[in-house]
């Protein structure tokens, strides 16, 4: 059927605008898809090769939940119960004024252990001279690449900080690996002897792990494993390799879950654009149609023909948004690692991993999409009969007959999407797919809302305009097979800018009467570290006897917070010494706050975040365990207090609880409550002038503090914001791209209408004033949708993802921003096509062949 | 002038369209028959159903009752793929707004219903070709329909619909949109590329003139046919 290829050819060359349009559709909604996915893969990808190159050959290891094992034990281990392969390792982040805005990872190694693990640490991969390493005080070695970055050789110093403390380390041996993935893996580490990194760590005679080698083929497996259990002090537990990194990764996994889905909307997005794409390229060409199956054309041959055309489509399409999306993506992965930087553990990851399946996923979810959106109206052209396809009475009434159908299905899906939510499941996926039910229901409603609406402003444009008003509105209505999934495009990607600002807004108002609440003591001071929304590190005993002594000061909270990470369970543990000021910080989901703090003080049990019950399924009197170096015990939850720190969920015990469970006295933060007389700036001043020289320590007033988590908050949600802004451009093209085929395939009418004595201006604003008509419709039926989106969005799927409780706020802005926006998007859509009719002369608008 | 070809046996046909609120047959009873090779006007006044009949003979559209059978072959024992796959062999058809395809080039029109029925290649060109010669548009093979006047455009669709040489020949007012002179040059190249004899002609037409020169013409009177 070469002459019918051709004719599709041609088609697609003649219609250069629609065609252009429909193919940046595709490419745009692939590009979305492919770049999170691409950007999240990588961080996925960055993080496993960092964590498996750090982790060498090891096969197993002994952690602590605090990250700190007695140096003692690994003597033990070697001597006492004579495992030969194992070794000791010190690591932590820090941060270098050489390689600004990195956070970089020391770790700590003892070369003489090192032998079957790491081999890039023998001197063969490095120019590394062992004896140097040893005897040199905190010299490390790093890969070329990083010393090139920060513009380092060997034999500089490197200049770091590790909680507060400024540290110049003698470069002693550049990493020269020719692997590939060992040097990504190294990208951001510095490795020094094992002394030197627990100076740097201040810990001294601790260490963060012990790797070990147990190979499962050894017949002594079973026996060496139980040994090593065995013998373990309490706090310690043996870990697969892999285990922790793989639990870190999933920590990312709600997250990651949500920004796929946001990017999916893209796809949905597009997916109407081709619908209309193909909508409008068939109904355009009804008449050919018409006259080809008249010609003996079949069915089958019809229906090949449009969907080998969106094949074409699909696939160009597709492989502009692949290269689209790798470039995207580039963009993406920084402010990706950022939010899991700030929210979940450090990381730094600054290329993208190009990864076949990936690319493989976006290809067919293209492809598939287009050829999926097209055969509708394949369908619909191919099973007419060839009197019927050439006859746009006969489409435009059998839209209308079918949209009463189409409504009720819309109503059945909302609610069946609707009832899905109230399973009794916690699963994301299922969320989702309601979530999309709800939204592909609402479009399947929109054509029966814009007829209601036509009806109801006819009067008034008619009133108001005269015929041309009259007609602006009843064009809408009289071509309903292609107003209608422009308008439902239109309503749909209007509803979820707005369902996303509603839950963004609500968010934030939320975390400021929660920060309000919370943030109780008037300064608080922490250390410097590499993660800018939580404190890490240790203050030192001296700094905080100063600091709660100073003028000024009558009082004080401490905070030592732990990241408990295990393979069964994930979360931070909080000792917290509550000064009776500060009792009014906590906000709980239920009971008597007086009497959950009084019975907090008195140590008889834990609080626990909302998101740590609600993930765990527990609630008050339920119990948890704490288990430390010192003893293990069963705490009942003694309240469940609303929380916005941690999606992991947080315990708080007491400080004396935790003091008998641990060996650790140390604190991570301080919350100083001053007396009402002074001034948080003098005070402030006052106790930096405590700090020792070459330490640095960031005391931040209350305000300050706020501020600065907000910014987080707002850092954290720059992603939602770029893929809000790159659903509403795919949306966007797809109004633009009705609008056009709509104004386009009306050129007779309109060229009847200026022959009839309609004046260039006339024209134009008849149909610019019918678009953006169509856009104030879209804006209106958006609202009520993207009000019970964000409902959905907040009270299940944030819920199930993150396990927050948000309170609901409806900004009137976000309202009026929603209606503009759709107005002034297919007023602007308009703009084009009304150009081009207005400009088109009378005699060729008739004179013009009809498809 | 019959030598061969299709007999058109239309019995008892009955074609019914919803008007307002109830329905409206457009015919009722028809019946005629056509023999192979004879060329047969149809006239009648405007809506009395003569584009309907053409549909009908052509399995374009269906009969609410009765049969129709081209050449012995019942159009209603076939399924709608059969009768397209009749349709591009057997059938040829003139409308009247001419229904050239905008985006296929004069001689591309020409060539789509030889490659329906499979003949591509020199063959197909050069038949093609000959077609144009013969309706006097060769210069004009390679430009688009919406280059052509009217006259030029209903001298290709005529040259379309024979090309395949059919053996049913439908004209739906092939003249109605040109003037008497065009109209008469036009018939004349029509009654050239019939002159092998082997094609039925039904032609539906307003015009007398036109219907004279038929082997005979049939009226529709109140949804039937008969001998006018």
């Amino acid at each position: 059927m070469q002459l019918l290829n051709k004719a599709s050819v041609r088609y697609l060359q003649q219609h250069r605008f629609q065609s252009v349009l429909s193919l940046l559709g595709v490419a745009l909604g692939v590009a979305v898809v492919l770049s999170i996915d691409l950007a999240i893969q990588s961080a996925r990808i960055g993080f496993q090769v960092s964590a498996e190159t750090v982790a060498g050959l090891a096969t197993h290891s002994i952690q602590s939940d605090r990250g700190s094992i007695d140096e003692q034990f690994f003597t033990r281990l070697k001597l006492d119960l004579d495992i030969t392969e194992a070794a000791p390792v010190v690591e932590g982040l820090v941060t270098s004024t050489s390689l600004p805005g990195r956070t970089l990872k020391i770790l700590g190694l003892d070369p003489f252990s090192e032998g079957p693990f790491r081999p890039y640490t023998s001197g063969s991969s490095s120019s590394l001279d062992v004896n140097q390493f040893i005897t040199t005080q905190g010299g490390v070695i790093l890969t070329e690449e990083l010393a090139s970055e920060g513009g380092l050789s060997k034999g500089d110093s490197i200049v770091i900080f590790s909680s507060g403390v400024r540290w110049a380390l003698p470069i002693v041996g550049l990493f020269q690996s020719e692997d590939r993935l060992t040097r990504s893996g190294l990208s951001d580490v510095l490795v020094m002897d094992i002394s030197g990194a627990q100076e740097v760590f201040d810990m001294v005679g601790s260490l963060t792990r012990i790797d070990l080698r147990i190979l499962d083929s050894e017949r002594s497996y079973e026996r060496t494993i139980g040994e090593i259990t065995d013998n373990l002090p309490s706090g310690l537990r043996l870990e697969n390799i892999g285990t922790r990194s793989e639990t870190m990764a999933g920590m990312i996994r709600a997250f990651d879950v949500n920004l796929t889905a946001l990017s999916l909307l893209a796809i949905v997005f597009g997916m109407f654009l081709i619908y209309n794409s193909m909508t409008f390229s068939v109904v355009s060409r009804r008449t050919s149609f018409g006259r080809l199956r008249a010609l003996g054309v079949t069915r089958n041959e019809i229906l090949r023909l449009i969907l080998r055309e969106a094949f074409w489509v699909g696939t160009v399409g597709t492989v502009i948004g692949l290269a689209l999306g790798v470039f995207l993506a580039q963009g993406l992965i920084g402010l990706i690692t950022q939010t899991i930087n700030d929210l979940y553990f450090a990381l730094s990851v600054r290329e993208i991993s190009i990864d076949t399946v990936s690319l493989l996923k976006a290809l067919t979810l293209g492809i598939g999409a287009t050829v999926l959106s097209s055969l509708p109206p394949a369908l619909e052209a191919a099973g007419s009969t060839p009197r019927a396809a050439s006859t746009r009475s006969i489409i435009e009434s059998k839209t209308r007959r079918v949209i009463p159908m189409l409504a009720w299905s819309g109503l059945a899906l909302c609610l069946l999407g609707w009832l899905v939510l109230f399973l009794p499941t916690r699963s994301l996926s299922v969320s989702f797919i309601s979530l999309f039910a709800i939204i592909t229901g609402m479009a399947a409603i929109t054509p029966l809302g814009t007829i209601v609406l036509v009806e109801l402003v006819q009067p008034t444009l008619s009133a108001w305009f005269g015929t041309l008003g009259s007609m602006a509105a009843r064009g809408i209505r009289t071509t309903l097979s292609r107003t209608a999934p422009a308008i439902a495009a239109l309503v749909i990607a209007v509803s979820v800018t707005v369902g996303l600002g509603i839950m963004i807004n609500s968010f934030r108002g939320t975390l400021i009467n929660w920060l309000d609440g919370t943030l109780q003591a008037d300064l608080y001071v922490s250390l410097p570290g590499p993660q800018a929304s939580r404190a890490s590190g240790t203050l030192s005993e001296s700094l905080i006897n100063d600091f709660v002594s100073a003028d000024g000061v009558v009082g004080y909270s401490t905070y030592r917070a732990v990241d408990v990470i295990r393979a069964e369970d994930t979360y931070r543990l909080v000792a917290l010494k509550l000064d009776q000021r500060g009792e009014g910080a906590f906000d709980f989901q239920s009971g008597d706050s007086d009497a959950i703090i009084r019975d907090f003080q008195l140590s008889r049990g834990a609080i626990v975040s909302e998101p740590y019950a609600y993930q765990r399924q527990l609630d008050v009197g339920d119990s948890i365990s704490l288990a430390g170096e010192k003893s293990a015990r069963s705490l009942p939850i003694l309240g469940v207090f609303y929380d916005y720190g941690s999606e992991q969920g947080t315990i708080i015990v007491s400080r004396d609880l935790y003091n008998r469970a641990y060996n650790d006295k140390g604190v991570t933060s301080l919350g100083l409550f001053l007396d009402d007389s002074s001034k948080s700036d003098r005070v402030v001043q006052d106790l930096l002038s405590k700090v020792p020289v070459g330490r640095e320590v960031t005391v931040r007033s209350n305000a300050t503090l706020r501020s600065a988590s907000l910014e987080v908050f707002d850092r954290t949600f720059k992603v939602t914001g770029v893929l809000r802004l790159l659903t509403f451009i795919v949306a966007f093209v797809g109004v633009l791209s009705a609008l056009t085929a709509l104004q386009m395939e009306r050129t007779h009418e309109l060229g009847l209408l200026r022959a009839s004595g309609l004046t260039p201006a006339q024209l134009w604003r008849l149909v610019v004033g019918q678009s953006g008509l169509m856009g104030l419709i879209a804006g209106v039926l958006a609202i009520p949708v993207g009000i019970l989106l964000s409902v959905v969005m907040i009270s299940v799927i944030n819920k199930r993802s993150f396990g927050w409780s948000i309170q609901m706020q409806i900004d009137p802005q976000v309202i009026i921003q929603g209606i503009a926006l759709a107005f002034f998007a297919a007023l602007l859509a308009g703009i084009y096509p009304a150009f081009r009719m207005a400009n088109t002369s009378p005699s060729v608008a008739l004179r013009r062949i009809s498809e | 002038m019959i030598e061969s070809g299709p007999s058109v046996e239309v019995i008892n046909v009955r074609k019914v369209y919803p008007s307002g609120d109830g329905q409206r047959a457009v015919l009722d009873g028809a019946s005629a028959t056509i023999r192979a090779g004879e060329r047969v006007a149809i006239i009648g006044p405007s809506g009395s159903g003569k584009s309907t009949l053409l549909n009908l003979l052509s399995g374009i559209d269906e009969p609410d009752s009765g049969t129709i059978e081209i050449n012995g072959l019942d159009l209603r024992s076939l399924s709608e793929n059969q009768r397209t796959l009749f349709r591009r062999n057997q059938i040829g058809f003139v409308f009247q707004s001419f229904n050239l395809l905008p985006a296929l080039t004069v001689l591309e029109n020409l060539l789509l219903p030889l490659e329906l029925i499979g003949k591509t290649g020199n063959e197909a060109n050069e038949r093609a070709r000959f077609l144009l010669e013969m309706v006097e548009l060769s210069k004009r093979a390679d430009s688009f329909p919406d280059r052509l006047s009217g006259g030029e455009q209903q001298r290709v669709a005529i040259a379309r619909a024979v090309v395949h040489e059919p053996s049913l020949l439908l004209a739906d007012e092939p003249t109605g949109n040109l003037d008497e002179d065009t109209s008469h040059r036009l018939m004349e190249r029509l009654e050239d590329l019939l002159t092998s004899g082997k094609t039925t002609l039904v032609m539906v037409t307003h015009s007398r003139d036109l219907a004279d020169r038929m082997d005979r013409a049939l009226a529709l009177d109140h949804g039937g046919l008969v001998e006018y």
